[in-house]
């Protein structure tokens, strides 16, 4: 047996073996310092990801940035938001945010030329006598309340404002600071909190949000969170083993274990150059309980057999020669469980997956390798002690506890078995109610910051979530002839025909793209029309409109079609009860036309000709920032973007606003066919949400036979293995079955934990059939094998259930919720695992014992 | 002893000479660069092209015909801008009354809506139409606006530092322009924002001797946090037309006159 080998080894040369795991140990920790951080979700699709590809793109083209969301609520003043006071506080936070920037790297701040805040944009409105005025909305404080409430008229009046930037209860005002990198946001919100601080006066209340702020936040927090609560966990464990073993000694070696494998693996991937990313990140919580529950059964059993007369060297060789081969097998199905997440699609969950993977089977390595060499330093003497202190321990609650529930299973198997059964059936019918969602923003606890800002600006705006619905017309592909030919069309003037024909042969000839055409077409025109007469001059100007216009027949976003058909789309988008407002270059359009016409109402639509689009936009374009245009539409015309503001970030609705855009499109048909994509971090966030549940569920049903194989193989027998396999289908449909139930979200760490789930659940099960069949080999008789497995076996897992289960509940109280959900599932596999094992299988192998024990005779 | 002495006067004329020319000249010169940059001849003509392009490269181009009208040296002056191109902008108009210690009076000509409308602007730092131009670029920054101060001179040029006499009306702390010592054009400003960054140049790019005027006939304003820039060049240029106060009010923007078409 290789175990013995192993363990022969490791108790000949304890010294050495220790000395080099604390040499490897110190090398791996040093190259953590090489840590690179990376706490952007976007990266849970790969760089060349076709949707991530195109959101920098759109980007890009539209100016867009991420945007960090400050809003300021007052309540108790009788103009709300818009009072001296209040306005004050804004003016000087906006000016505050504006000069912010990395000290380290001045790239990184937040990009003042873009701030949405009362003193940054621009207004257009009735200046008296028929003119109208560009003025920004709020250049200086207001002096008077008077002057503080035409800057609420002049911003409400305002389509783009209204619902944006002011709430339409006048209440609260949203500034809007984008950012040159997202993962600046975290210490913006800490340089405004710390600005705010200093405010007098608490009538404004400051909510701070944003889906950069939370995601970058988070990954902050996440880092803290690693540093407190594993170890708290560590603590918790150590002092519930100690409860267990009473023997400092003895608990050591489990956390030694946890720790080396830990700082192994972490500093494996580190060093190997990869970014702890959010996912990875969460390692070493993950490798803790697992690392654990190996070094647990060892020494619950060694603490358990240990006799004086039979001495220490003895016992740990009968233990790992017991234990081994449940110990590979519950490592290697754990890890199994891990490895299959490589085959899922995002590549951080893929490092995840293989680095837990790695640290199991080190885990399982260190705890046959060290356990022995680790007990070769225990005193004989105060071991023996420790067990004549614990003379008691045959009458203790859980040995009793465990007797009865050996009774109880033994009489009562029929009666488990049907409760099992009903219990997966309702549990399966929960799994259908399960709901897909994910939102970074509730990642945080009800009460942290972040959630509140959240709830609060979205109930006062039309959303802190920005997507972007992407417009784009198809281009066409007509050769120089054919524009020629449709210059010709175009102009009705036999006379011009006549005279163009020339210019147009020879721009025609030597032109070898459009652009060419054009330009060469217009200087032969222009250069006729120099020498000829006025009146000429102007006809043949007129030519240069016919060939603009087709030179421009791409610029679609200028005609009023198209931005009627923004306009309706906006309508229906209103409709979706997700989407609290949306702007478009319709609004931008139609507000400036109607300023034109003196702010009369029935003024407030799109101009009748492309010409008149083109010229209301030229109007708004000598404003103090004409740039704002092309957030809206490219510089070309061809491609126009809706920002829609949902006012909840949950992927779902998300999904559901782009479905029913899709369904709206289809019933609609645009004037000429368009392009449609979508932008934005919350629908990114829709996309690799739908790639890791369906690569979950691969994954998951992959590694799930892969488990089942390995105790097919491991008990020589397909009955037995999937014995092994009932408490791990029960555990995985009562969690999912509840989760169902209660309506918690099927999310990114719920996804993740599944695998979790599957690795953890199925050990016990191997453990304890392990040893049923070992026993009944032994004394063939059913009821004894029952009697004996209620003993160490049952101790162990006990043990194991405890210490797992409420040494994690320090993770009950981390402010981010995947960490509680972590605490949970920890628990919650445990116990049912724990439980189903411990009740089922015996209760199953005693109903069906003929159909067991033919099949084991004839394989063992 | 008497080479001495005589060195000692010429020494000591000199330095007496440059200070006074020094603390005379600041104002001097930016009276005579505002003169030479925007009051050459009584009157004057020329087609432009403008070239707007973003910080990706993305171009977009605009053509038209101003025309100017003295009505003070220095003071008071009438523009009138007529676009040429692109055609879905083509006999737009915008009429500028420049006033020196009021706001600007703006005219705008919407041909497509048969429009035409007043526009009032806070203040003159408003782009013109959609490019890095301000409007207070095409038709000149009032020298009274700012206070001058001389803090450099080397052999071709005057350093200026100008700053706002209102900060609050501007969205710079200062501005530093260098002056042609012949022929008084300003060649290159450098505007530097309320955090002490420059944030702005505008520089002549070509300067050509039209009619005995030096005449800038290409210029350039970058924005250097955006990225974008505009380039403005000049041709056809003439002076001394003859040009009618008529024509700069309201009645011709509908009808546009020939000299502005053509």
């Amino acid at each position: 047996m290789k175990a013995k080998v192993i363990t022969d080894f490791s108790m000949k040369y304890p010294k050495r073996v220790t000395a080099l795991m604390i040499v490897i140990t110190l090398i791996m920790a040093s190259l953590m310092v090489m840590i690179k951080v990376d706490t952007d979700p976007e990266n849970m699709l790969s760089e060349d990801e076709a949707v991530r590809v195109f959101h920098n793109k759109v980007k890009k083209e539209f100016t867009l940035h991420d945007m960090v969301v400050v809003g300021v609520v007052n309540d108790k003043h009788k103009n709300g938001i818009f009072n001296v006071e209040s306005l004050k506080k804004i003016h000087e936070l906006t000016a505050f945010a504006a000069g912010l920037q990395d000290k380290k790297n001045e790239q990184k701040r937040v990009l003042s030329e873009y701030i949405i805040a009362p003193s940054n944009v621009d207004t257009i409105a009735q200046a008296g006598q028929g003119q109208v005025r560009f003025d920004w909305l709020m250049k200086k404080t207001p002096k008077t309340e008077e002057q503080a409430l035409k800057i609420k008229a002049m911003a409400l009046s305002n389509p783009l404002l209204k619902g944006t930037m002011v709430a339409e209860d006048g209440k609260a005002i949203a500034i809007y600071l984008p950012v040159s990198e997202k993962d600046f946001s975290y210490e913006v919100r800490e340089r405004l909190l710390e600005r705010i601080e200093k405010f007098e006066g608490d009538d404004d209340k400051f909510y701070i949000t944003g889906l950069p702020v939370a995601e970058d936040t988070f990954g902050v927090e996440m880092f803290i969170q690693m540093a407190v609560s594993a170890p708290l966990a560590m603590l918790a464990i150590f002092i519930l083993m100690l409860l267990f073993f009473k023997s400092i000694k003895l608990i050591i070696s489990p956390m030694i274990i946890a720790v080396v494998t830990v700082i192994v693996t972490m500093g494996l991937l580190i060093g190997t150059g990869n970014t702890v990313h959010i996912m990875t990140s969460m390692i070493p919580i993950f490798l803790m309980p697992i690392a654990v529950v190996d070094s647990v059964h060892i020494i619950s059993e060694f603490y358990d057999r240990y006799d004086k007369k039979l001495g220490k060297v003895k016992t740990i060789v009968k233990v790992m020669e017991h234990l081994f081969k449940p110990m590979l097998f519950t490592s290697l199905t754990s890890s199994a469980g891990f490895i299959s997440l490589v085959i899922t699609p995002i590549p951080p969950v893929q490092t995840f997956g293989l680095f837990v993977s790695f640290g199991i089977m080190l885990a399982w390595f260190l705890t046959i390798l060290f356990i022995p060499a680790y007990i070769m330093f225990l005193d004989e003497d105060k071991i023996s002690k420790i067990k004549r202190d614990d003379s008691e321990h045959k009458d203790t609650l859980m040995n009793r506890f465990l007797k009865r529930v050996s009774f109880f299973t033994y009489d009562r198997a029929k009666l488990i078995i049907s409760a099992g059964l009903i219990l997966s059936t309702i549990a399966v019918y929960g799994i259908t109610k399960i709901e897909i969602n994910d939102n970074p923003v509730k990642w945080f606890k009800k009460s942290h910051s972040i959630r509140v800002s959240d709830k609060v600006l979205n109930s006062h705006f039309g959303g802190t979530y920005g997507s972007y619905l992407i417009l784009e017309g198809k281009k066409d592909s007509l050769s120089l002839k054919e524009i020629s030919n449709m210059v010709l069309k175009q102009v009705n003037d036999v006379e011009l025909k006549k005279a163009i024909d020339a210019p147009l042969t020879k721009a025609l000839n030597s032109s070898k793209s459009e652009g060419e055409f054009f330009t060469k077409l217009e200087k032969e025109i222009e250069t006729i029309a120099d020498d000829a007469s006025d009146d000429d001059y102007d006809r043949l100007m007129s030519v240069i409109d016919v060939t603009g216009s087709i030179k421009n027949r791409s610029e679609i976003f200028k005609k009023p079609d198209y931005l009627n058909y923004l306009a309706t789309l906006q309508k229906h988008l209103a409709s979706i009860e997700v989407v609290g407002k949306s702007n478009s270059l319709a609004d931008v359009v139609k507000k400036v036309y109607m300023e034109l016409f003196e702010g009369k109402k029935e003024y407030y639509k799109i101009p009748d000709t492309k010409n008149g689009v083109t010229q209301t936009l030229i109007s708004f374009q000598n404003s103090h920032k004409p740039d704002d245009l092309f957030h809206f539409v490219t510089p070309k015309y061809d491609k126009a973007a809706v920002w829609v503001q949902l006012n909840n970030g949950d992927n779902k609705y998300m999904e559901e606003v782009v479905k029913s855009v899709a369904a709206f499109i289809k019933d609609n048909p645009p004037p000429s066919e368009l392009k449609v994509g979508w932008a934005g971090l919350t629908f990114l966030n829709t996309v690799w949400q739908e790639k890791m549940v369906n690569g979950m569920v691969n994954s998951f049903l992959g590694s799930f036979i892969v488990v089942f194989l390995m105790m097919a193989f491991l008990f020589r027998s397909p009955v037995w293995g999937l014995l092994a396999m009932i408490p791990l289908s029960i555990t995985i449909l009562l969690i999912y079955g509840v989760i169902g139930f209660i309506g918690k979200d099927y999310d990114m760490p719920i996804a993740v934990l599944s695998s979790l789930t599957l690795g953890l659940a199925v050990d016990f099960a191997i453990h304890f059939i392990e040893r049923i069949r070992e026993t009944y080999q032994e004394k063939g008789d059913l009821k004894e094998t029952f009697k004996d497995l209620f003993e160490e076996p049952a101790r162990a897992i006990t043990r194991n259930i405890i210490v797992i289960a409420i040494g994690f509940t320090p993770l009950l109280f981390a402010p981010l919720v995947p960490y509680q959900t972590v605490g949970v599932f920890l628990a919650s596999i445990m116990l049912i695992s724990g439980i189903a094992t411990v009740i089922l299988i015996p209760s199953i192998v005693k109903t069906l014992r003929n159909i067991f024990f033919r099949y084991n005779k004839s394989a063992v | 002893m008497q080479k001495r002495l005589m060195k000692t006067i010429i020494i000591l004329s000199t330095a007496l000479f440059t200070t006074t020319s020094y603390s005379l000249t600041a104002d001097e010169i930016v009276k005579k660069s505002n003169l030479a940059s925007y009051y050459s001849g009584d009157d004057g003509k020329s087609y432009v092209k403008m070239d707007i392009k973003d910080s990706q490269g993305r171009k977009r181009k605009r053509e038209l015909i101003i025309l100017r009208k003295d009505l003070e040296e220095g003071g008071k002056q009438l523009f009138y801008l007529y676009f040429r191109k692109p055609s879905d902008v083509r006999k737009m108009v915008f009429l500028v009354h420049k006033n020196i210690k009021t706001d600007d009076y703006r005219w705008l000509y919407l041909p497509a809506l048969d429009l035409v409308k007043r526009i009032a602007a806070s203040d003159k730092r408003t782009s013109f139409v959609g490019s890095n131009f301000f409007y207070e670029d095409v038709s000149g920054r009032s020298v009274n606006e700012d206070k001058h101060e001389l803090i450099n001179t080397t052999d071709n040029s005057y350093i200026v530092k100008n700053t706002p006499v209102n900060p609050d009306s501007v969205e710079f702390s200062f501005y530093t322009v260098e002056i042609d010592k012949k022929t008084y054009l300003p060649l290159k400003a450098v505007y530097t924002d309320k955090n002490g960054k420059e944030y702005r140049i505008a520089e002549v790019l070509s300067v050509e001797n039209i009619k005995g005027f030096a005449t800038v006939t290409k210029s350039r304003i970058k924005n250097l946090v955006s990225g974008s820039e505009t380039v403005i060049s000049f041709s056809k240029v003439k002076y001394n037309l003859g040009l009618k106060k008529k024509i700069f009010t309201e009645r011709y923007l509908r009808k546009v006159p020939r000299i502005a078409r053509k």
